[in-house]
């Protein structure tokens, strides 16, 4: 077996063991590299009680390369675009080989927790965000109550 | 309500395939609500064409934008004019145009059929935005462009880089294809008159071969390519045709390498060695003159003076401006040389004396005061009666033993003199005669190329273009070289490949196999480098510095990923830094998909079952560089250089180090300081800040060579990209030069490759700073920066 396969199976034994809150993660079928995560909304945020898909695909140079991981569901999020891409610098050039799959799903639930309107994808939600931060909730909670329920 | 917007039509991807042997040459048609009709002008033989042309319209929430693509072939056909989708906007669903400010929609749309019988496929790219005017033409085509590259990379295996290089091979070169293209979307027009109206009397207007419109003056029986009747920098601007504006981006392209030289003057720079004992001040006449280049004033303890003649490395009391016969007779303070007892290279020993002779006779007279003889054995040595000494070396060329002096190891100049005076790089006798076509460079190339022997090709070159009048002084080959380094790095032929990093630097690509005859390739490609270099001429390519290396039988480090493939680059190096028991379960094996087949390589024998620990990581991390960057392409490699080293012999080549290398082959580039200080970005520091002005200012003084070799610290390669620093690319896509307020004045700036940054400490003056840059800028390479 693979280095990367084995690294992945562990990774995987973990996280149905000890799953990070209101995460969900594994196989999407007999690749041990095409993954589909889930997450919770979290409370007292605008996506609270929306779930969200996410697709996460490891290369075979898993972990010396980041996992890929795109939102399916669609969110209205700074930093998280129509095609589902995420900006968060763990994803790029701040990804190390100690990072797992479970820690990147913790911190892109804190990104829905606490945006970085200063480095957006979307500069419209992001100055909306900044200048406007009740219709920027509102309409968050409305995407989230039409696409992630 | 109605508003002007902006449309740019950026590109389409993956348009249905209606022919079997042909490919389109899709066209936009824009409609408004029926009115205001848009036209691009015809990609040419793509199902992903890119136009990145831009159209102001009038639009309401109402209105309905039509955009239709079809294939310029048959648009006139009845049928279906070549039909191949449509996206109809609806605008008030995607902008307010009621509200007033800023706004900017990139959309990317589903082609859709007009009726339900015909079959589309594909998706356009349409920009909508409210800033009018043509200045920011291409920017959120290369925007969104680039921020696709960079999002696709991470996932993107180098085994799936080929369809993305082969979808999209008009990224790297729009112009070439533009270029060879003659606009065929402009109407009829005679050949006095153009989109602009009629030419004055007497003015007729025609197109060279490669469809570049230029002007005749029957008149006065000139041609230029400026318009009449209109300021010569406005022609540059007029219209926003895509094929014009690709074509002048191939202008750029070209001035730019036409403009590149290499210091090979018969006087090189002097090297200002600072020196508290240098004289500056004399009272007599001859003192008001400036020394000779590389010559130097100094005094002794003693406190006469004496001159210091760098290039040949001997003191003397005679004052070089004082002609001979006036000068004071005495001994120099210091003989620099034994003069018996001499020390050759191995390659001059080898000569023989009748060779030595003509290859000196080419290097112009010996410095003053100089004798040349020749041993009873035929060796040829010289006489400086000036020292009083004799010696084996040359003191027109770089001396052996410059590696102990640190001061003169970097003297390209020299090295370039040495290099290009050596027995295997002289031309030899004759002509050889290379006939191309300009529309199949690539092939013709191959095809002369490969059927002489070398030593022909080490003849006098002669390239003639088919069908074009014009004898090859020079200019027929510099254009010959330029033409082909366009189309054998073209990533679309998948032997090179652009590298992660950005998109300018080439690397060989490991899937190279693809094409079956890959290797007689990479040999033809050598050759043609070799040959490049053997004749003086330079090619417009750029490689990753490891390929240098490569090249001079360098070792390969870790180092040397940086400016390939960042993100591996950082992983191996966190590997290297922290503990990676319980984190990491790799073996001294490496995984490599190619085609969606993943397959396992051993690193060393068995090395699939051996794991790696914090005890033998080191050894990984050298295996895995050594096997990313090397063994992969080692096949590719070895075919390359059995091209390149029968022009360029390996011993000779090996007196430069990789950065020169780079310079050799590529030429030092005319660098615009204005456009490169105008798009540098500042962390800690602001424009205004004494440092930085401080920095331009040294960077300003400067010659070409040096600003090159700081770019090479900074970015990792010389290359600007075509459209100026603007465009520059980091790892994670555009990065502007960036300068960094970080470290101790006390120590020399750092560079980060793959973001283009450079840490400059805040010194504390601009003494310091020229010090510091310039040891920084020359001495790093093959260290590694800490």
């Amino acid at each position: 077996m693979s280095s990367s396969a084995k690294r992945l199976q562990k990774e995987l034994a973990e996280i149905s063991l000890n799953p990070p809150p209101n995460c969900s993660a594994g196989p999407r079928g007999d690749s041990l590299f095409d993954w589909v995560a889930t997450l919770q909304g979290p409370p007292g945020s605008p996506y609270e009680g929306g779930t969200f898909f996410l697709d996460v695909q490891f290369g075979p140079e898993y972990p010396f390369r980041a996992p890929k991981v795109t939102f399916k569901t669609r969110i209205y999020h700074c930093n998280i675009n129509m095609h589902g891409q995420i900006c968060l610098d763990i994803l790029k050039d701040q990804w190390s080989p100690a990072l797992t799959i479970s820690k990147v799903l913790l911190s892109i639930a804190s990104l829905l927790s606490d945006p970085n309107p200063h480095d957006p994808l979307v500069g419209s939600v992001a100055a909306e965000y900044l200048n406007n931060r009740q219709a920027h909730d509102k309409r968050a909670k409305e995407w989230t109550q039409r696409y992630a329920r | 309500m109605s508003r002007r917007i902006k449309l740019t039509v950026v590109g389409a991807h993956n348009l249905v395939k209606r022919d079997v042997f042909r490919l389109p040459d899709p066209i936009v048609i824009i409609t408004v609500d029926g009115n205001q009709t848009q036209t691009t002008t015809p990609a040419k033989k793509t199902l992903s064409p890119e136009w990145n042309e831009n159209f102001e319209v009038t639009v309401m929430n109402s209105s309905v934008i039509a955009v239709q693509v079809f294939d310029h072939k048959k648009f006139k056909q009845k049928k279906d004019q070549g039909f191949l989708g449509v996206a109809n906007i609806q605008v008030g669903n995607i902008v307010d145009v009621t509200v007033p400010g800023e706004l900017e929609r990139l959309l990317t749309l589903d082609l859709k059929p007009s009726r339900a019988d015909n079959v589309v496929s594909g998706k356009i790219t349409i920009n909508i935005s409210s800033q009018l005017g043509g200045t920011a033409l291409t920017v959120p085509g290369q925007v969104s462009r680039s921020n696709s590259q960079a999002s696709m990379r991470p996932a993107t295996p180098s085994g799936t880089a080929v369809p993305s290089a082969l979808s999209q091979p008009q990224n790297s070169y729009p112009g070439v294809r533009a270029g060879s293209s003659p606009a065929n979307g402009r109407r009829q027009l005679s050949r006095t008159e153009d989109e602009q109206g009629p030419l004055p009397p007497g003015w007729e207007r025609r197109e060279d071969g490669q469809g570049r419109t230029y002007y005749v003056d029957h008149n006065t029986r000139t041609t230029t390519w400026h318009r009449p009747g209109l300021p010569s920098n406005a022609t540059q601007t007029v219209g926003r045709q895509p094929t014009q504006l690709a074509s002048n981006q191939l202008e750029v392209e070209r001035a730019r390498m036409m403009q590149r030289t290499l210091p090979t003057g018969p006087t090189p720079v002097p090297q200002s060695v600072p020196s508290s004992t240098a004289v500056t001040a004399q009272p007599a006449s001859t003192s008001q003159l400036p020394l000779p280049a590389g010559w130097e004033a100094r005094v002794t303890p003693e406190g006469r003076q004496y001159f210091v003649d760098h290039n040949t490395r001997a003191t003397t009391w005679h004052d070089p401006r004082v002609p001979r016969s006036n000068a004071p007779s005495g001994t120099p303070p210091q003989a620099p040389r034994p003069p018996t007892q001499p020390l050759t290279p191995q390659t001059l020993a080898s000569s023989l004396a009748y060779e030595q002779q003509q290859r000196l006779a080419t290097l112009g007279p010996l410095p003053s005061g100089w004798e040349m003889r020749m041993t009873n054995t035929g060796r040829v040595y010289f006489v400086d009666h000036n020292a009083k000494i004799t010696t084996w070396d040359d003191p027109r060329l770089p001396s052996s033993l410059d590696q102990n002096v640190p001061q003169y190891k970097r003297d390209f100049r020299r090295k370039l003199i040495y290099f290009r005076a050596q027995h295997a790089m002289q031309k030899q006798q004759g002509q050889v005669h290379i006939a191309v076509r300009r529309s199949n460079i690539f092939e013709d190339g191959y095809a002369e190329i490969m059927r002489y022997q070398p030593s022909d090709l080490k003849k006098r070159l002669m390239i003639k273009f088919s069908g074009e009048e014009g004898l090859d002084y020079g200019g027929v080959s510099r254009e010959f070289f330029f033409l082909l380094s366009h189309e054998m790095f073209n990533p679309f032929y998948c032997l090179f490949e652009y590298s992660a990093h950005d998109t300018y630097t080439l690397q060989i690509n490991p899937q190279s196999s693809v094409n079956p005859e890959h290797l007689n390739y990479f040999r033809f490609i050598g050759r043609v480098v070799g040959l490049s270099i053997f004749h003086h001429r330079f090619l417009d390519a750029f490689f990753v510095s490891s390929f240098y290396k490569l090249i001079l039988g360098k070792k390969i480090v870790l180092k040397d990923m940086e400016s390939m493939d960042a993100e591996l680059y950082r992983s191996l190096q966190w590997m290297l830094d922290n503990p990676i028991a319980g984190i990491l379960d790799n073996t001294f094996s490496v995984e490599e998909e190619t085609f969606g087949v993943t397959t396992t390589f051993d690193l060393k024998p068995g090395g699939r079952d051996i794991a790696v620990t914090d005890e033998n990581k080191q050894e990984y991390v050298e295996l895995v560089t050594q096997w990313k960057i090397e063994t992969r392409v080692q096949e590719q490699m070895k075919a390359f250089l059995s091209g390149f080293y029968e022009f360029v012999p390996k011993e000779i080549v090996s007196v430069f180090d990789e950065r020169e290398l780079e310079l050799l082959i590529g030429g030092i580039a005319d660098i615009d300081v204005d456009d490169w200080k105008k798009n540098t970005d500042y962390r800690g520091y602001t424009e205004n800040d004494e440092v930085i002005q401080w920095f331009w200012k040294c960077v300003q003084t400067w010659d070409g060579e040096r600003k090159s070799r700081l770019l090479q610290f900074v970015t990792g390669t010389s290359r600007i990209p075509v459209n100026g620093f603007k465009d520059l690319q980091g790892s994670d896509g555009p990065r502007h030069f960036t300068v960094e307020k970080a470290g101790d004045p006390g120590q020399l700036p750092k560079s980060h490759t793959c973001f283009n940054r450079l840490d400059l400490p805040p010194y504390k003056s601009y003494e310091l700073l020229v010090q510091k840059l310039g040891i920084a800028v020359e001495e790093t390479v093959g260290f590694g920066v800490e």
